[in-house]
C-alpha cells in the first residue's frame, strides 16, 4: 500500500485524516471517517474528512447520540452497507442531514474489535449508481479491512494505559516464516520447508504483518527485526 | 435455507436463536460430551454475549439442523481464551480478514447419510456455503474453525478439507478437537456447491425492514 504508514509517524489527528484523504484517493471514495468507541466508557473519538461545515454541525448537534453507524454497525462482525439500517428517526436525522451538506448515504462502515473491548469504525461513502456501488464494494472489501485495522491500531497506540502490552504477541510460527522470508525464500518453499501449505504460510504471514502493525511484508520484516525478534541476513 | 443472525437482527429471529442453543446443548453436552454450561436445554456461553454472527441452517420444516458461530481475530474469540491450548500455547492469529469459526455442528438425530437434501453432508455443505460467501462479502478470506475429527472427515470427503491446521489435536470430552484452516474463496465455494448439488442461493430473503434498495424515498 502506498498510503501513509501511520505506525511510523505520530498518530496525530493530521496524520490520520491524511490517511483517510490517501484511501479515498486511491480506492474512488468520496470521504472517509473513523471513530473508535472506547471500552466500559463508550466515549467516542472521530476523524473524518468531511467538509468543515458537517463536522460543526454533527458536533453541534451531537449526532454521535444517535448515529446509527456508532450505535449499530459496532454490533456487527461485517462490514454494514448503510441500506441496511432502518429508515427510522435516527437514521434520518443523521442521513438526511448529511446529504444538506453534500455527502452522499450511500456508503459502509468496517467495524474492527479489539482485543480489549474497544471497536472501531471505519466508514466510507460514495455517490453514484448502486450498481457501481456494489461492484466498488466487492473490490475493495479485503483492502478497506486492513486499512480499518491499521487505523485502529494507530488510534489505540495514542492512548497510553494500553501501549505497552497494546501489540499482540508473535507466534512461534510467525517467527518462523518471517525469518524465512527475510532470508529471501518464497513461499511455496517455505512451505516445503516447514511442513506447511503454501496458504498456511500466507496466513500466518499476514497475522504477524497486522500484529506488528506493518502494512507490508517488508516493513514487517524490518520491525521485527528492530524488535529482536528475528535475525537480519 | 441459510440465516446470519447477528446482534443486529436477533430481536427479530428468537425463536431461531434457541433452536440453535438447543441444537448446540445437544451436539456439544450430550453427543460430545464438551464441559459446556446448559441451562434450560440451551448451550450458551460468555462468547455469545459478544456480538457474534450466527450462520443457522433450518430444514424444510424450519427446524434448526446445522449452525456455526462466527468472531473477528481481532477482537475476543474462542482460540485466544478458551482453546488455546489446541494452540500449543502459542497466541492465535490476528487478522482482519481471518474470521473464527466455532460451534460448528448439525444435526444427527434428524438428518440421514447420503447425499440428499435431509443429509449431514447437506447441511455441513450449506452452513458452509452460507459462512464462506457471507465471509467473501465482508472482505474476508480464511477462517480458521474449531472442529472434531469427524466434521474433518465430513469436509475433506466433500472435497472441502482444511489447507492447513494449527497446533495439534486435544482431547475434549469424548473426542479430539482440531483448529483448521480454510480460505473463503470461490473456488472452494464452487468445489462445496458442486459436491452437494447446491446451486441455488441458500440465504433466506431479507427481513422487511431491511431495505437493500438504495437510499431514495
Amino acid at each position: 500500500m502506498d498510503i501513509i504508514d501511520l505506525s511510523a509517524v505520530p498518530a496525530s489527528p493530521n496524520n490520520l485524516e491524511s490517511f483517510l484523504d490517501q484511501l479515498c484517493d486511491r480506492l474512488a471514495l468520496d470521504y472517509a471517517s473513523y471513530a473508535v468507541i472506547a471500552p466500559f466508557s463508550d466515549a467516542v473519538r472521530g476523524y473524518a474528512n468531511y467538509p468543515a461545515a458537517w463536522k460543526s454541525h454533527y458536533m453541534q448537534r451531537q449526532l454521535q447520540n444517535v448515529d446509527p453507524i456508532l450505535q449499530k454497525a459496532a454490533l456487527s462482525i461485517a462490514p454494514v452497507d448503510w441500506s441496511r439500517f432502518e429508515r427510522d428517526r435516527s437514521f434520518k436525522t443523521v442521513f438526511y442531514e448529511a446529504t444538506d451538506f453534500g455527502i452522499s448515504p450511500q456508503g459502509l462502515t468496517v467495524p474492527i474489535r479489539g482485543r480489549f473491548g474497544d471497536r472501531g469504525l471505519l466508514s466510507v461513502s460514495r455517490a453514484g449508481p448502486q450498481r457501481e456501488w456494489e461492484r466498488l464494494k466487492r473490490n475493495i472489501m479485503p483492502e478497506l479491512q486492513m486499512a480499518a485495522v491499521h487505523l485502529h491500531d494507530s488510534v489505540m497506540r495514542m492512548s497510553a494505559p494500553l501501549s505497552s502490552n497494546q501489540q499482540a504477541k508473535l507466534s512461534q510460527r510467525e517467527v518462523e516464516v518471517l525469518q524465512w522470508v527475510a532470508a529471501g525464500k518464497q513461499q511455496q518453499d517455505i512451505g516445503d520447508i516447514l511442513s506447511i501449505s503454501p496458504r498456511t504460510v500466507e496466513v500466518h504471514l499476514r497475522s504477524a504483518r497486522e500484529k506488528l502493525g506493518a502494512l507490508t511484508t517488508f516493513q514487517a520484516i524490518g520491525r521485527a527485526i528492530a524488535l529482536g525478534v528475528i535475525f537480519p541476513v | 435455507m441459510i440465516y446470519v443472525v447477528d446482534a443486529l437482527n436477533a430481536a427479530e429471529y428468537p425463536e431461531l436463536l434457541e433452536d440453535m442453543y438447543r441444537l448446540r446443548a445437544r451436539v456439544f453436552h450430550e453427543r460430545l460430551g464438551w464441559e459446556v454450561v446448559v441451562k434450560d436445554g440451551m448451550e450458551r456461553d460468555c462468547f455469545d454475549d459478544l456480538d457474534p454472527a450466527h450462520v443457522i441452517s433450518t430444514d424444510a420444516a424450519g427446524r434448526v439442523v446445522g449452525c456455526m458461530r462466527l468472531l473477528q481475530t481481532t477482537g475476543p474469540h474462542m482460540l485466544a481464551d478458551i482453546f488455546a491450548p489446541l494452540l500449543d500455547g502459542e497466541p492465535p492469529l490476528r487478522a482482519s480478514t481471518i474470521w473464527e469459526a466455532t460451534r460448528f455442528c448439525v444435526d444427527t438425530n434428524v438428518l440421514d447419510r447420503g447425499r440428499a437434501r435431509n443429509s449431514i453432508s447437506y447441511v455441513t455443505s450449506e452452513v458452509m456455503i452460507g459462512a464462506f460467501e457471507y465471509g467473501m462479502s465482508a472482505g474476508v478470506t480464511d477462517a480458521v474453525a474449531v472442529i472434531d475429527p469427524i466434521m474433518d472427515r465430513v469436509m475433506k470427503r466433500s472435497g472441502n478439507g482444511p489447507y492447513g491446521y494449527l497446533g495439534s489435536p486435544k482431547q475434549m470430552g469424548k473426542v479430539q478437537a482440531l483448529a483448521a484452516l480454510m480460505d473463503c474463496s470461490p473456488e472452494r465455494i464452487a468445489r462445496i456447491r458442486e459436491f452437494a448439488g447446491i446451486e441455488h442461493d441458500v440465504f433466506s430473503p431479507l427481513p422487511e425492514d431491511v431495505v437493500p434498495a438504495p437510499f431514495a424515498a
